[in-house]
């Protein structure tokens, strides 16, 4: 046990295990595939209707959405060009199936039904259509787990929607709600706003919901503010999420050091400082 | 063997029974019914009663396999069901001779440790490892507690292939 926590040194033992253990699973799931199936297939008639209609609304409104973001996207990467910020990684998504939750007391976990062998990597976040689930844990060929964000000190890095305030988020186990840690008292948050992920940790990509603020205790005496949320996305309503291929070093601008060979100038930019730039003519 | 219950001397066990009956043991535990922590283990439920009764076909090599399954199933820590099952088999196989000479309510009732260990065990082991105790899991206590109440089933279900009668009245079957 002692060799698994700490080295990591059974995994492919666990691996082949898996192999031989999926189809067992895959067929346990069938009863309640089955039963799932039959009782879509039995839907009447006015309640497809009135889905129906929601849907039609909702995609209407999502269209004019992903117009406009299409035109925002195209100017922000041009202004970002134009500042020689770093641009915006481009990720590609995978759609997954959660198979099942293992039942396990420790942990909160689910597994999915892509694995190494459909490009997910460790680490690649898991979101769904409201907000980041988790986190892929550990691979298997053909599946993998993922940790979802109530996970025991399962940090994800975040930033409050309203005022940009940074933040890490914290799972507290089952059953508890998320922590929002190391923030002082005097900091401008509010219940119920939105945080998203910030982008800084190069896991998750800047900008997608993680969690709502649902009480704030403030003790001024230590300085210090407990901030519980509430996960944006529910785990168990859906069956489908989506695992986002990220990567930040994929196409990230190669560092620039040509400054100094074109002179001799010693370095205006050592290692470790921002990059900076000089303004107007020169 | 002496059913104790019953006072007849059961039918010889049938290998191929015990295996389909822990085969069907594994797949119960692999439904996908969530991660709730009162969900009985049905499994360990299957390995104790073939430790107490036959444990010259179910043996401490066959708890530790499946522990390891279900390990793997889990996701938890490779060997932690694997070594709580072996060892609840190895207590189950010396306690074998006091427990089946007793009634069925008080087998439960001295099952109910044996099971309470493998529901706790993942909180120990929890616990030696990060040095947090984890409330939350204690609602395994739950599970061993219905476990214990499987027990009389258990024992119903799985003995009733030995307790058909040998010679079988056709005019009269009951």
């Amino acid at each position: 046990m002692l060799i698994d926590f700490r080295f990591k040194a059974l995994d492919p033992i666990r691996n082949n295990v898996n192999w031989i253990l999926r189809p067992l699973e895959y067929v346990m799931m069938a009863p309640r595939n089955i039963f799932e199936a039959t009782s879509e297939y039995f839907t009447t008639r006015s309640s497809l209707d009135q889905e129906n209609q929601v849907m039609k609304a909702r995609q209407a409104e999502l269209s004019l959405l992903a117009n406009q973001s299409e035109f925002l996207m195209v100017e922000n990467q041009n202004l970002r060009e134009l500042m020689a910020l770093q641009k915006q990684v481009t990720f590609k998504t995978l759609p997954v199936e959660i198979l099942f939750n293992p039942p396990n007391p420790i942990s909160q976990r689910i597994v999915i039904n892509r694995g190494s062998n459909d490009g997910l990597k460790l680490g690649n976040p898991i979101a769904n259509d409201s907000g980041i689930l988790g986190q892929v844990v550990r691979l298997y060929e053909r599946s993998a787990e993922v940790s979802l964000l109530e996970d025991r000190d399962f940090a994800v890095p975040v930033q409050v929607a309203r005022n940009g305030l940074r933040a890490a988020v914290f799972g507290a186990g089952r059953g508890n709600p998320l922590e929002l840690r190391y923030l002082p008292v005097a900091s401008d948050l509010e219940v119920g706003d939105i945080l998203l992920t910030s982008g800084i940790d190069g896991v998750y990509p800047p900008g997608f919901a993680v969690a709502v603020i649902s009480k704030i205790e403030r003790n001024a005496d230590k300085n210090s503010s407990n901030v519980f949320c509430v996960p944006v996305a529910a785990v168990n309503r859906y069956r489908q999420a989506l695992a986002f291929l990220y990567d930040p070093q994929f196409d990230a601008k190669a560092p620039v050091i040509d400054n100094k060979s074109a002179t001799g100038a010693p370095l205006t930019n050592t290692p470790g400082r921002r990059q900076t730039r000089s303004r107007g003519m020169q | 063997m002496i059913d104790i219950q019953s006072g007849y001397i059961l039918r010889p066990v049938n290998p191929v029974f015990i295996y389909f009956s822990l085969l069907c043991a594994l797949l119960l535990n692999l439904l996908p019914i969530g991660n709730y922590g009162w969900v009985p283990d049905w499994l360990i439920i299957c390995i104790v009663f073939w430790n107490i009764h036959q444990h010259r076909y179910v043996s401490i090599i066959w708890a530790f396999i499946l522990g390891f399954l279900m390990d793997v199933h889990n996701s938890d820590i490779l060997g932690l069901h694997a070594f709580s099952y072996s060892f609840v088999a190895y207590l189950a196989i010396s306690w074998h001779r006091r427990i089946v000479a007793l009634s069925v309510l008080s087998q439960a009732l001295h099952l109910l440790p044996i099971f309470l260990l493998v529901s706790l065990f993942p909180v120990l082991v929890h616990l030696l490892l990060t040095g947090e105790f984890y409330w939350w899991a204690l609602t395994g206590a739950i599970q061993a507690l219905i476990e214990a109440m499987l027990w009389p089933l258990a024992t119903r279900i799985l003995l009733s292939p030995q307790r058909r009668s040998i010679d079988v009245d056709h005019n009269r079957p009951l």
